[in-house]
């Protein structure tokens, strides 16, 4: 008798979850990808602050119709794609109304897929690889700009500004950088500039001393070097410039990190960079900045475009006063609005636009340089 | 052929390093017959030690007064405590396992490696330290070819270590008994050799070169970073499979033919296989003599 007492508590016990509702009030979930451990997750956490800093503003302003609140649900990808997949599903579980993220293009491709199994529109606020707006999926959206527009602006930049004849290329093989690298490639090939080389390395490693005494020997006007990661650029960085390779050293917005310039000190002297511009005088970036720097610190670079794709998922729920995928997006295409990185306003295959251009790294700073439309800046 | 030249410097370097943390995983090997897979985080360790004490000479003004006094203190200090670190891993995680078997003695030198670089991660955190290495970053030119001070100084610590090293264990009493641990552990002790002292020494002797190397690594590359260990680890395990393991100059012959291995595939070949030429090369050398190279007379000279 006592067991089965007990059988039966142990039972109710374990239905308690189930039985009981947890929500009186009314929420809207959406979800975040990101990687918050591992080797990117500086950039990981700017992208789940920005994403919470834009819930914040935006329930200060008044909130959603018909929501008590807007609750965030950040999910951990490591820049995994295996581990995306399983943090989409776990989205999917939660009943999330719309996604932002994820940041590498390896895992927002596997994980945008899951996504639309359940129809979940899904912005990506750091994934450049073509691909990824590229598959034909009708809630795929982009904040960002683009790996095929990046590599036209280096390349117009190579054979503009530093007016150079030939280019040594580097990559390190993610779907994100190898990509990058290709396109430069291809792009040098189209306006005549010599590529001398085209190597990889792998991820982690430590030495690139054979590969860039072979880049020495081959003369390139241009070192380009596409990397996932500031750590590897920053290494590289410092050797190159141990090994006498007097080739300028032109890189992507990978490389647009504090730390890259606190590890190769010196050496970063002169590196040049591919990145998205955020005009920061805008009254949209004003309000952003002096939020999401009073609560989280220094703004990283993902921070922003997070804030913006947050804000175009919110006003987009709000303005359609639905959760229903085909609303957000109908609502989605209409939008056109200064949002604190760039002026807003999509294209039919989801991209928003690209806003690349060069800096250049001085006094341990990064200086804005060149600008494809204005050129020097 | 300045290139070829310019490419074995560069190769020559990366062995050293590599042969310098070889040595550790062999010795342990010649007595325990363990392969401590915690070893690479003792050269990350060393790595980590080296700028925490830098970082306080610079602090305190010495470093720009005293450069090479300063790293050369730094340089013991960081060895003695990643030697003292690696005899308290294996008071802890080997010492209780003397007599169990060998395959308990791996995993719990698999859980000792991931708990070492964790560890290191939720101290120092993920990114990676500068090192003060402007002190070190100069070199010279013979003709067309130029050399870092940093890369001599690899190789002929290295060397240097080396002779050393040879020394101890072939010339002295403490190697003598080494020797003896590493034949016949009872035998020995009933000549009262203590077998844990010497057990606890060869561990302690590893992680000093293997600090060494985080070290020079750590000038060397400019930077140090919580996960630093692990590859090189494993080539330094190949390093010293390749040179017959349980043999110290096979272990540093290894470790020079897998650097060199790595520098020139990716010199001639390309950069994304260099790996696969370094495991390639074991593989080779395993298959027609699968003792190693210098693995003949493991029985008398291990250590």
């Amino acid at each position: 008798m006592r067991k089965q007492l007990l059988t039966m508590l142990v039972l109710g016990l374990i239905l308690v979850p189930f039985a009981v509702s947890p929500a009186a009030t009314k929420t809207l979930r959406i979800g975040s990808m990101s990687p918050l451990t591992g080797p990117y997750a500086a950039d990981g956490n700017d992208i789940k602050n920005g994403t919470l800093t834009a819930i914040e503003i935006f329930e200060e302003e008044g909130g959603i119709p018909g929501f008590d609140e807007i609750e965030l649900y950040p999910q951990d990808t490591a820049c995994d794609p295996k581990q995306a997949v399983a943090a989409a599903n776990k989205l999917l579980n939660l009943e999330v109304v719309g996604v932002i993220g994820a940041y590498c293009s390896s895992s927002t491709i596997p994980a945008s897929e899951t996504l639309a199994e359940e129809d979940i529109p899904m912005i990506t606020p750091a994934s450049t690889n073509e691909q990824v707006t590229e598959r034909g999926l009708p809630y795929m959206f982009r904040m960002c700009g683009r790996d095929d527009d990046q590599s036209k602006v280096a390349v117009q930049f190579i054979k503009e500004s530093l007016n150079a004849d030939s280019i040594f290329i580097v990559d390190d093989k993610t779907t994100y950088s190898q990509g990058l690298a290709d396109g430069v490639e291809k792009e040098c090939e189209k306006a005549g500039i010599e590529v001398l080389g085209h190597d990889h390395v792998n991820q982690g490693d430590k030495d690139f001393s054979a590969l860039l005494t072979k880049a020495k020997s081959k003369g390139a006007d241009v070192f380009y070097m596409s990397m996932q990661n500031h750590a590897t650029g920053s290494l590289m960085t410092i050797q190159a410039k141990r090994l006498g390779l007097d080739a300028q050293i032109l890189t992507q917005d990978a490389n647009m990190h504090p730390n890259f310039i606190k590890v190769a000190k010196d050496a970063a002297e002169g590196v040049m960079v591919t990145f998205g511009y955020v005009d920061e005088s805008t009254p949209e970036y004003k309000k952003y900045a002096k939020k999401f720097s009073a609560k989280y610190g220094e703004i990283g670079a993902y921070g922003t475009y997070a804030y913006d794709a947050a804000t175009v998922l919110l006003k987009a729920i709000k303005e359609s006063g639905s959760t229903d995928p085909e609303d957000i997006k109908a609502e989605i295409m209409n939008m056109n609005f200064q949002g604190a990185s760039k002026m807003v306003k999509f294209r039919p295959n989801g991209d928003s636009g690209s806003n690349y251009i060069v800096f250049v790294i001085k006094d341990g700073e990064y200086v804005k340089y060149w600008d494809p439309a204005k050129g020097k800046l | 052929m300045e290139y070829f030249i310019q490419q074995f410097i560069n190769g020559i370097t990366l062995g050293g390093v590599y042969a310098l943390i070889a040595l550790g995983y062999t010795m342990v090997y010649g007595v325990i017959q363990l392969i401590n897979f915690a070893h690479g985080e003792f050269f990350a360790a060393g790595g980590y030690m080296g700028v925490i004490l830098l970082a306080y000479m610079t602090g305190a003004g010495y470093l720009e007064t005293h450069p090479f006094l300063c790293i050369a203190g730094a340089g013991v200090l960081t060895m003695a405590y990643t030697a003292f670190l690696a005899m308290g891993v294996e008071r802890m995680a080997y010492k209780p396992l003397r007599y169990a078997s060998r395959l308990s003695l791996l995993v719990s030198a698999l859980g000792m490696s991931i708990f070492l670089s964790n560890g290191l991660m939720l101290t120092q955190g993920v990114f990676d330290k500068p090192y003060p290495s402007e002190l070190t970053h100069g070199g010279f030119e013979i003709g067309p070819i130029s050399v870092g001070y940093l890369q001599v100084i690899i190789v002929g610590m290295t060397a240097v270590l080396l002779v050393g090293l040879n020394i101890l264990v072939f010339k002295t009493r403490i190697g003598m008994a080494m020797r003896a641990t590493a034949q016949d552990k009872i035998m020995s002790s009933l000549v009262s050799i203590s077998s844990n002292r010497i057990i606890a020494l060869t561990f302690a002797i590893g992680a000093g070169l293997a600090a060494c190397a985080g070290m020079m690594t750590g000038f060397y590359y400019g930077s140090v970073r919580y996960d630093m260990g692990f590859v090189p680890g494993i080539k330094a395990f190949a390093a010293a499979v390749l040179g017959g393991i349980g043999n110290i100059t096979g272990a540093m012959l290894g470790g020079v033919i897998i650097g060199m291995v790595e520098v020139f595939g990716a010199a001639y070949i390309s950069g994304q296989y260099k790996d696969v030429f370094a495991f390639i090369i074991m593989i080779a050398v395993l298959y027609f003599k699968p003792t190693g190279i210098m693995g003949e007379n493991v029985d008398d000279t291990r250590v």
